[in-house]
């Protein structure tokens, strides 16, 4: 992007009533065009925003990152750049070049680190916070010629790498990936000396413009996709399996190494809990036999379900995403044939499909980054973990449940169902955010909370977030249900609740019901309910509870109203709530 | 107006998005409020980046209008890109 874009781009503001992305941009340098090409690109990625970039003083970091306020800005930028860490890094002071320098200067960029590292720490634990790491090359100060690294620059280095080493465990941090930005910005064309000392900005222009998209991604910060579905022959391996045999399909160094490679990848995706089906024109005989070869690098267990048969691959992935119960949007659908990818993507427009580029090096390679890109996301939670095999679970609850989605009295009581109540955990609690940022289907009003916003919310003396887990003798589905409210009286207002789909049929949300008005002894619930295009079970669920007309809002429930209408239910409840 | 000039203005309009074209081609630092030390930066940014210059830190103080950017761009007989 050009400045001149990037300005012409900030100056059509969203409307006033629009959210505010409020950005606190928190660098040493004088930030100039930085905040401008970083408001820009943060209006690219989310238009219906307004965007308000605050700078600092100039000059001073550490001063800067104390002076942060949580209440005002709704996440925090540090752009970091040697200069911070020891003036005579830089060149608008003159300190001193002399060998005699160097061990002084590396001590003092060590002790500005070790300083750096605690206030980043404390600011993360105040607000969401986005660092980049020192961009521009060192000056040349040290007595090794430019084609040697020496002792003292790799010291400095190292000093670098262990700040961020450290501060990556933070979990409300988040560091821009300096590979990428080596991609966006050629390393020796970021400096521009002449701004540096006249203006003190000392960024390229395109550097500033690669630096902005790169921290817009991160502050962005979007919701990865849930589902890979891909098919086998000439994708998951080299080779059509009912032509060539079992032994004839291959993934070696020899031939189609390439498959090998994405077979690697789609299991390590499997592995953070990326939900993998497999559609498949096929006999389901030969797969199976397929899967049986002990040099797959993708287990039989590492996906559900299969789908193989010779239909549409369309009505294939309609099964798996029925399965799954999840949107097309959230998934991708991978395929070496681009006429079965041409149908996928007729069929479910929504979706991202992509054609698997065989014999294609650099495509493979391309392909597996993209890959990583709509489906990496910050952390890993336990849910990750544990989502395939609750899925797997669900096929004996489906068994149970009638055409109306209803499961009988008998199959609940036989579960062994234990619903647990607890608080959400005022930092660090990744999942709870997750749930109420990405959940669709049983979703109150559609509502999303920004970093800020949850961080805001969570801490706020008033207000009951509860977290909601359950498992029963088919194993645990984790935590799959969050309720957000305030007790007003005698009267409990639910300003957002989620549950994860997985958890349907199980009556989990009658129990949640029931646990807040028994826990929270008020007499009646409101519910902040809206109609969503994608809300139809949680509809349902207030249908059949009120016995009546589909839900306006607002929805009062008195306690007498749900104890006549709540159906049977045998969970056993656990609760640490105190309020 | 020349393309040079029209490219010219489109510049200053990036900066100063608030002022009508005819306000644009008469702003000088003098007249206007707005003409900070952070808008001149700016403009001179935008300038040497659509005309691809390199504006040297002597000749910055004498751009301090709009008519004073058109005759640099004209002495030096750039078109930018």
């Amino acid at each position: 992007m050009k400045l001149i874009e990037a300005l012409e781009l900030i100056r059509h503001p969203a409307a006033d009533t629009a959210p505010e992305v409020r950005i606190s941009l928190i660098c040493g340098f004088t930030p100039l065009h930085l905040a401008t090409f970083l408001a820009a690109a943060v209006r690219v990625l989310q238009p219906e925003r307004r965007v308000a970039v605050r700078t600092g003083l100039f000059g001073d970091l550490g001063g800067n990152i104390a002076r942060v306020d949580p209440s005002s800005v709704g996440c925090a930028v540090v752009v970091i750049e040697w200069g911070d860490l020891d003036p005579r890094l830089a060149i608008r002071t003159l300190g001193g070049w002399k060998p005699a320098a160097m061990a002084d200067i590396v001590g003092s960029a060590t002790e500005s680190g070790a300083r750096l590292e605690k206030a980043l720490k404390e600011l993360a634990r105040r607000v969401p916070t986005i660092l980049c790491m020192p961009t521009l090359p060192l000056p040349p100060l040290f007595p090794t010629g430019p084609d040697q690294a020496g002792l003292f620059e790799m010291k400095l280095h190292r000093t670098v790498a262990s700040l961020a080493e450290s501060l990556s465990e933070c979990p409300d941090l988040r560091i821009a990936n300096p590979q990428l930005l080596n991609e966006k910005s050629p390393h020796d064309e970021r400096y521009d000396v002449k701004s540096d000392v006249v203006t003190g900005f000392p960024y390229s222009l395109p550097h500033a413009s690669a630096m902005g998209e790169l921290i817009a991604g991160l502050v962005h910060n979007r919701q990865p996709k849930k589902g890979l579905i891909t098919d086998l022959d000439d994708t998951l391996w080299a080779g059509i399996v009912g032509e060539d045999g079992v032994d004839g399909i291959s993934w070696s160094l020899d031939r189609g190494h390439m498959h090998g490679l994405y077979q690697q990848f789609v299991a390590s995706l499997a592995g953070a809990g990326v939900l993998v089906g497999v559609a498949s024109k096929n006999d389901p005989a030969v797969v199976k036999r397929a899967f049986d070869r002990s040099d797959l690098l993708l287990s039989r267990d590492d996906i559900f379900p299969f789908e193989v048969q010779w239909s549409r691959k369309s009505e294939s992935v309609e099964r798996i995403l029925k399965t799954w119960n999840v949107g097309a949007d959230s998934v991708v659908f991978v395929d070496d044939s681009p006429m079965e990818v041409a149908e996928v993507n007729a069929a479910f427009p929504r979706m991202e499909c992509i054609v698997f580029p065989k014999n294609d090096y650099p495509g493979v390679w391309n392909l597996l980054r993209r890959l990583r890109d709509v489906f990496g996301k910050p952390f890993l939670t336990e849910e990750d973990f544990i989502r395939l095999h609750s899925l797997r679970a669900a096929g004996a609850w489906q068994g149970a449940v009638d055409s109306n989605g209803r499961s009988s009295d008998g199959f609940l009581k036989a579960s062994e169902a234990c619903v647990v109540f607890e608080p959400v955990q005022p930092d660090g609690d990744a999942r709870a955010f997750e749930l109420m940022n990405k959940t669709n289907q049983f979703n109150l009003n559609g509502k999303r909370f920004s970093e800020a916003e949850w961080r805001s919310i969570v801490r706020e003396p008033a207000a009951v977030l509860l977290s909601v887990s359950y498992k029963d003798k088919y194993g645990p589905l984790g935590r799959i249900s969050v309720i957000l409210g305030r007790i007003i009286g005698r009267k409990f207002q639910v300003n957002a609740w989620v549950m994860s789909c997985r958890a349907f049929s199980r009556r989990i949300e009658h129990q949640c019901v029931k646990y807040l008005f028994e826990t929270l002894e008020v007499d009646e619930i409101e519910f902040d309910y809206e109609s969503t295009p994608r809300n139809g079970p949680l509809q349902e669920f207030f249908t059949e509870l009120l016995e009546g007309p589909p839900p306006v809002p607002p929805i009062i429930l008195s306690r007498q109203q749900f104890a006549a209408r709540v159906p049977a239910l045998f969970h056993r409840v656990e609760g640490t709530i105190h309020v | 107006m020349s393309e040079q000039e029209h490219r010219l203005v489109r510049c200053f309009a990036s900066v100063f998005p608030w002022l009508a074209p005819e306000e644009i081609r008469s702003i000088s630092a003098e007249s206007a409020e707005s003409w900070d030390s952070l808008s001149a930066v700016t403009l001179a940014a935008v300038v040497q980046e659509e005309f691809g210059l390199d504006i040297g830190p002597e000749v910055l103080p004498n751009l301090d209008s709009f008519e004073a950017f058109l005759r640099y761009l004209r002495q030096l007989n750039v078109d930018g890109e």
